[in-house]
């Protein structure tokens, strides 16, 4: 399977994404306000961020020419 | 009463496992990789079954309880490990199936060509096991004497959660594992929904309702302690980093990997797992609960079983404590199970030739099993650690044999040398480390322990004369 340079490039640009706001962004999340659904800030940020992943691996998946 | 549930949701699901695999040939191959027949549904299962344990269902409620944010690096990690796992674990896979690999160390003694180097990976990972069956030993014992309303002491606990473990493991294979995983899904699903969505509801109103009164109580405990203070914010994420590299690097989590039917069905299931993250988040919000009901507990690990057992009818803590010891019970088999084949295999049959037949491996297997459930029961005794401290130390040795893996697939210059001195000089900075209690610049200790390594590998190799051409 061959994929395009860029391809590769955005693979790994979006596996990076959510690592990096899962660990580089804590310093900046590190707080309580604003509440997010009663959540405080960073556990929210954490738990967005949870759920994004499997988004950006689905991306990733598909720009690799795979389907479900 | 409670003990009775509990007693009766074990034996059952042990009846479900046996009965599921009566058909099936009980050899080593079967027994260790489920035939390499897993399709990702199965997989999902059997991995969620091996990643989610004692520590998932009290532990992180016990950081919750008893440290507050630094607790949230639980869910960040998974989220990191799977998506390393994406990119890394189909190459694994495919390696070991067309070497016909069945272990980790396995993979070690293939790629470098070194028998000693499969022998002594062998006996790390079984060494390196023990905190973690400790682990879910603990949970185990925890929950029995909660359940047992102080009838049991944890030393009589700990026995009956010593023999519970061990008869697990010795009846039912990988493949009765992955079954029981099923049965054990679904209760902790409906457990931690009720842990972390009716407690908080029942004396706060809601979970954000529970939040305002955490927030208004302990005002810090929802955010981490700046730069370098203990578990501050340079220990979450050098934390976040080492367990999330190490996700992949346990003997069971490699096992599981080459039990997958293709490459795509280990793909799919990491897109999906990070979905079950979501469990800890309930599972924290029993923890804070707890906090604010039943403040000041001994172990913090005791947390929402504390409160189920002094506010709800015992048939509710035989329902949530069948489970949490089947949260101990399946995990604690699959560790055992893994780090035992890899000693019958890789120690006693590749390294020194005994235990060459199906048999003997087999009983070569169950010995290891026994005895390090005993290393566990030791363990136990002698070192008074929550649940998550007892994961961290796993993490802190597992987490080294990856530079091995991640050069042994994409550099063919390194060596057995090389890995073998990063890895030895890995394990002895983080051993040295953890002896003195020292988190050096407010880092987990691990993650100098694995720069040190790689520095290691990457500098011998690069100073090595290159490798001399294959003998034909």
């Amino acid at each position: 399977m061959v994929i395009s340079l860029q391809g590769r490039i955005l693979r790994i640009a979006l596996a990076v994404v959510p690592a990096l706001m899962l660990t580089a962004a804590i310093p900046w999340a590190n707080r309580v306000e604003p509440r997010v659904l009663g959540l405080p800030f960073l556990l929210a940020w954490i738990v967005l961020w949870v759920l994004l992943c499997p988004v950006f691996l689905y991306a990733i998946y598909r720009i690799e020419g795979r389907r479900l | 009463m409670a003990l009775g549930i509990i007693a009766v949701v074990i034996l059952g699901t042990i009846g479900f496992a046996l009965r599921s695999i009566r058909h099936i040939d009980v050899d080593p191959r079967q027994f260790m990789v489920g035939g390499r027949s897993f399709g990702a549904l199965f997989l999902w299962i059997l991995l969620a079954g091996e990643v989610y344990t004692s520590f998932t269902f009290q532990g992180a409620a016990g950081w919750a309880y008893g440290k507050g944010a630094p607790a949230f690096y639980i869910l960040a990690y998974g989220t990191i490990g799977y998506t390393i796992g994406y990119f890394f674990l189909p190459s694994v896979w495919r390696i070991g199936k067309e070497r016909g690999l069945l272990t980790a160390p396995d993979f070690f003694a293939d790629r470098y060509d070194s028998r000693a180097l499969g022998v002594g990976i062998g006996i790390l990972q079984f060494f390196m096991i023990v905190p973690y069956v400790t682990l879910q030993l603990k949970g185990l014992q925890i929950l029995l004497s909660i359940a047992g309303y102080g009838t049991l002491d944890s030393y009589f606990a700990v026995c009956v959660a010593f023999l519970l473990i061990a008869g697990f493991v010795l009846t039912a294979g990988l493949r009765g594992t992955a079954w029981a995983s099923l049965v054990k899904d679904v209760l902790i699903l409906c457990a931690v929904i009720f842990a972390g969505i009716a407690i908080p509801m029942k004396f706060f109103g809601s979970p954000a309702a529970m939040f305002d009164q955490l927030l208004r109580a302990h005002p810090h405990w929802a955010t981490l302690a700046p730069g370098t203070a203990p578990n501050g914010i340079v220990w979450f994420i050098s934390t976040v980093a080492l367990t999330s590299i190490g996700f992949y690097m346990g003997p069971h989590a490699i096992a599981a990997t080459y039990s997958a039917r293709d490459e795509n069905a280990i793909r799919r299931n990491a897109i999906f797992l990070p979905i079950y993250q979501l469990v800890l988040l309930l599972v924290m919000f029993a923890g804070f609960a707890a906090l604010l009901i039943v403040p000041g507990l001994n172990d913090p690990d005791q947390s929402f079983l504390v409160v189920i057992q002094r506010y709800y009818p015992p048939w509710i803590m035989g329902f949530i404590g069948s489970a949490a010891a089947l949260a101990a019970l399946i995990p604690a088999s699959a560790l055992l199970l893994s780090a035992a084949s890899v000693v019958s295999k890789n120690v006693l049959s590749d390294g020194f030739g005994l235990a060459k037949s199906d048999a003997g491996r087999m009983l070569a297997t169950r010995v290891g099993v026994i005895v390090i459930a005993i290393f566990a029961l030791v363990m136990w005794l002698e070192y008074k650690s929550t649940l998550v401290e007892l994961l961290l130390l796993y993490y802190n040795g597992v987490t080294q044999f990856m530079p091995g893996f991640v050069f042994g697939l994409i550099w063919r210059r390194v060596s057995a040398l090389a890995v073998t001195v990063g890895i030895a000089a890995g394990l002895i900075l983080a051993i040295w480390f953890s002896v003195q209690n020292i988190n050096p610049w407010g880092l987990n200790p691990g993650i100098p322990a694995l720069l040190l390594n790689v520095a290691l590998t990457v500098g011998i190799t690069l100073i090595a004369p290159r490798r001399r051409a294959l003998q034909p």
